[in-house]
């Protein structure tokens, strides 16, 4: 009963963290909360629907790639196995949307946990290319498999009504459904990154010699980190798939949303919990704004060669993100003031 | 058998080719531990480089290649001392990153400039031509780029092995603290490297151009290749390069007789394996 209430409290207290991040996030969470009682153009929205979707990617790819700190380079593939397993059982037999969450879940995972042990034999750069290799497989897989449609995609049925058993409706609904999927990732991330895993994880990234010799099973750790993150991915996926309800392997399945996922999260600040949502508010809205902008008038690629000029711009300055340069900033302040207080 | 013959003999061609991109990764490797994501884009720009010359200056491709080299090496020089010096005293991941923002930002460069469709090289004493061997037909661009490649290689592997500069070069790479101490420049060894195996992977992209066709995109597939070649010939080791590339272009051929459409999911596959079962390569330390 004590260990119950013990993971309620870790989930939802925020304690360990200062007062204005806590009244921030709170802040955070009325606005999203209220954003489309306020706002009533179906741009804004499809802007924070999608903002909500890669905030909680990001979160999920945060616990390997940032507590954990191994770049994991295949987080799209995970995405395509929750998108391609809710549209193709929707589209085939007309499973529940509920039901075809833990089918996507359970694949990602199994498909994991299959890799994951030879995956994490190699270290750095090794493992970093190697999950890569293995995404642009499943890519090439699901672009030249006519089972699950091919390049040309699936298509999901379109329900008349709204719809609770298949998850379709308006735009508003779609906000509240990934909003509460974001909250929930987000409180059990909070609950993650006090746990004993959690700390294991940042042992690991810290020395991993060091946390072998303090008895923590390394290579056990990082495989729980990558079938939790293969997990959220999943769900994102499913939720990508009765959103838009079409789904290619370009847009699921493919190596630039594993980039862009990685990049909302180094962007923001890997190993924090805020970064990932920071990197999306920056980044979702951008790369929104500049397809709009630049959309079907000959541009190609230039919002890709923007995010590259911020990747390069913060790995070579601050590796740990835009949470890197705040925290930076609030540690200069604290010296300051410590300083202020010697001298008088 | 004589269809084993044909596909075994194109895959070694290509293989030659293979080894060449792979000789700049594993030398990058091997001086300075960092993994480059952007090799494979050097080599796209090497591809529109002999594109660009050739088709507006209607000049033979071949010709342009020594431009082409030029351009690689200037750009692996530029890309160290603008970006990858300062990822080096950052954590891996920052490096990771890095030399992938580098990659993403070439490719799009590209596309941004030449527009995202495929394009070819029409004219050329080697375009579309065959040359029969008994009954092994061989495309004539394929053979060129082969023999440039093996002449190249070579090259730069006698320079390695025997000049003075070479020596320096492996030095930094056995110990970059001590060769500082022998009076050895290391920064300019590490942007030397970078400049080779820009120049490096330039040409066989200008050699490629022949027969191959140019999209901002192709960067991946053949940096997915180094990769794997690197890999198998063990990280560093630059006889392994060369042999390993061999094995990949063989590989990488019987895949596509049968499998066109995933050959190169095998290359992956065959990055994948030698990694974890045998992480120091054929030939690595």
């Amino acid at each position: 009963m004590r260990a119950i209430v013990a993971v309620i409290k870790d989930t939802f207290s925020l304690a360990d963290l200062p007062l204005s991040e806590r009244i921030a996030f709170v802040a955070f969470l009325v606005f999203v909360f209220i954003f489309p009682w306020i706002v009533h153009s179906s741009y804004p929205r499809a802007v924070m629907i999608n903002f909500l979707l890669f905030a909680m990617y990001g979160l999920g790819w945060n616990l390997i790639g940032g507590y954990g700190g191994q770049v994991d380079l295949g987080q799209a593939k995970n995405v395509g196995f929750g998108a391609y397993a809710t549209a193709l059982m929707i589209t085939w037999w007309g499973v529940p949307f509920w039901v075809t969450v833990p089918v996507g879940i359970f694949i990602a995972v199994a498909e994991s946990l299959a890799v994951a042990y030879p995956m994490f034999r190699l270290r750095g750069h090794y493992f970093a290319i190697a999950t890569l290799c293995v995404a642009l497989v499943w890519q090439q897989l699901f672009l030249f498999w006519d089972w699950t449609g091919g390049a040309r995609g699936v298509e999901l049925p379109i329900k008349p009504t709204p719809n609770f058993t298949f998850m379709e409706f308006g735009t508003v609904g779609y906000h509240y459904f990934i909003f509460g999927l974001f909250t929930a990732q987000f409180l059990f991330m909070n609950w993650l990154r006090k746990s004993k895993l959690g700390y294991e994880l940042q042992a690991v990234r810290d020395n991993e010699d060091a946390a072998a010799s303090l008895g923590i099973n390394v290579t056990w750790t990082k495989v729980k980190a990558y079938l939790i993150t293969a997990a959220m991915g999943a769900v994102g996926g499913s939720f990508y798939a009765v959103y838009h309800l079409y789904i290619d392997p370009r847009c699921v399945m493919h190596i630039d949303l594993t980039i862009l996922i990685a990049m909302t999260a180094m962007v923001g600040g890997a190993g924090s919990i805020w970064g990932p949502i920071i990197g999306a508010a920056l980044l979702i809205p951008l790369d929104m704004y500049l397809a709009a902008l630049l959309g079907g008038k000959g541009f190609y690629g230039i919002d890709f060669i923007i995010y590259a000029l911020i990747i390069m711009v913060i790995a070579a300055r601050e590796p740990r993100g835009i949470w890197g340069i705040i925290e930076r900033i609030r540690r200069k302040r604290l010296i300051h003031a410590a300083g202020g207080q010697k001298s008088t | 058998m004589e269809l084993a013959a044909q596909i075994a003999s194109s895959g070694i061609l290509m293989g030659f080719i293979f080894a060449l991109i792979a000789l700049g990764l594993t030398l990058i490797f091997g001086v300075m531990n960092i993994v480059n994501f952007a090799h494979g884009e050097f080599l796209m720009i090497g591809m529109y480089g002999a594109f660009l010359t050739s088709t507006l200056l209607s000049v033979e491709p071949l010709i342009s290649l020594p431009i082409v080299a030029v351009v690689g090496f200037l750009l692996g020089i530029t890309s160290y001392y603008l970006l990858i010096r300062y990822l080096l005293r950052g954590p891996m991941v920052a490096q990771l990153f890095g030399t992938f923002g580098l990659m993403l930002f070439l490719r799009y460069l590209v596309m941004f400039i030449m527009g995202p469709s495929p394009l070819a090289i029409h004219k050329g004493i080697l375009i579309g031509k065959t040359v029969s061997l008994g009954w092994l037909i061989f495309d004539v661009g394929k053979l060129t780029a082969a023999g440039f490649s093996i002449l190249l290689f070579m090259l730069i592997y006698w320079m390695i092995e025997k000049t003075k500069l070479g020596r320096a070069l492996r030095a930094t790479s056995i110990d970059a603290e001590a060769a500082r101490y022998m009076g050895i420049d290391t920064e300019k060894m590490n942007a030397f490297a970078w400049g080779i195996g820009g120049a490096t992977a330039a040409i066989a992209g200008g050699l490629l151009a022949n027969f191959y066709y140019l999209t901002p995109t192709v960067g991946m597939l053949f940096v997915m290749i180094a990769f794997a070649t690197v890999a198998l010939g063990g990280f560093g080791s630059i006889r392994g390069a060369f042999l390993a590339g061999l094995i990949i272009g063989v590989i990488e051929m019987v895949a596509g007789q049968y499998l066109s459409q995933l050959k190169i999911s095998f290359v992956y596959l065959a990055y994948f394996l030698v990694v974890v079962f045998r992480p120091r390569g054929l030939l690595g330390w």
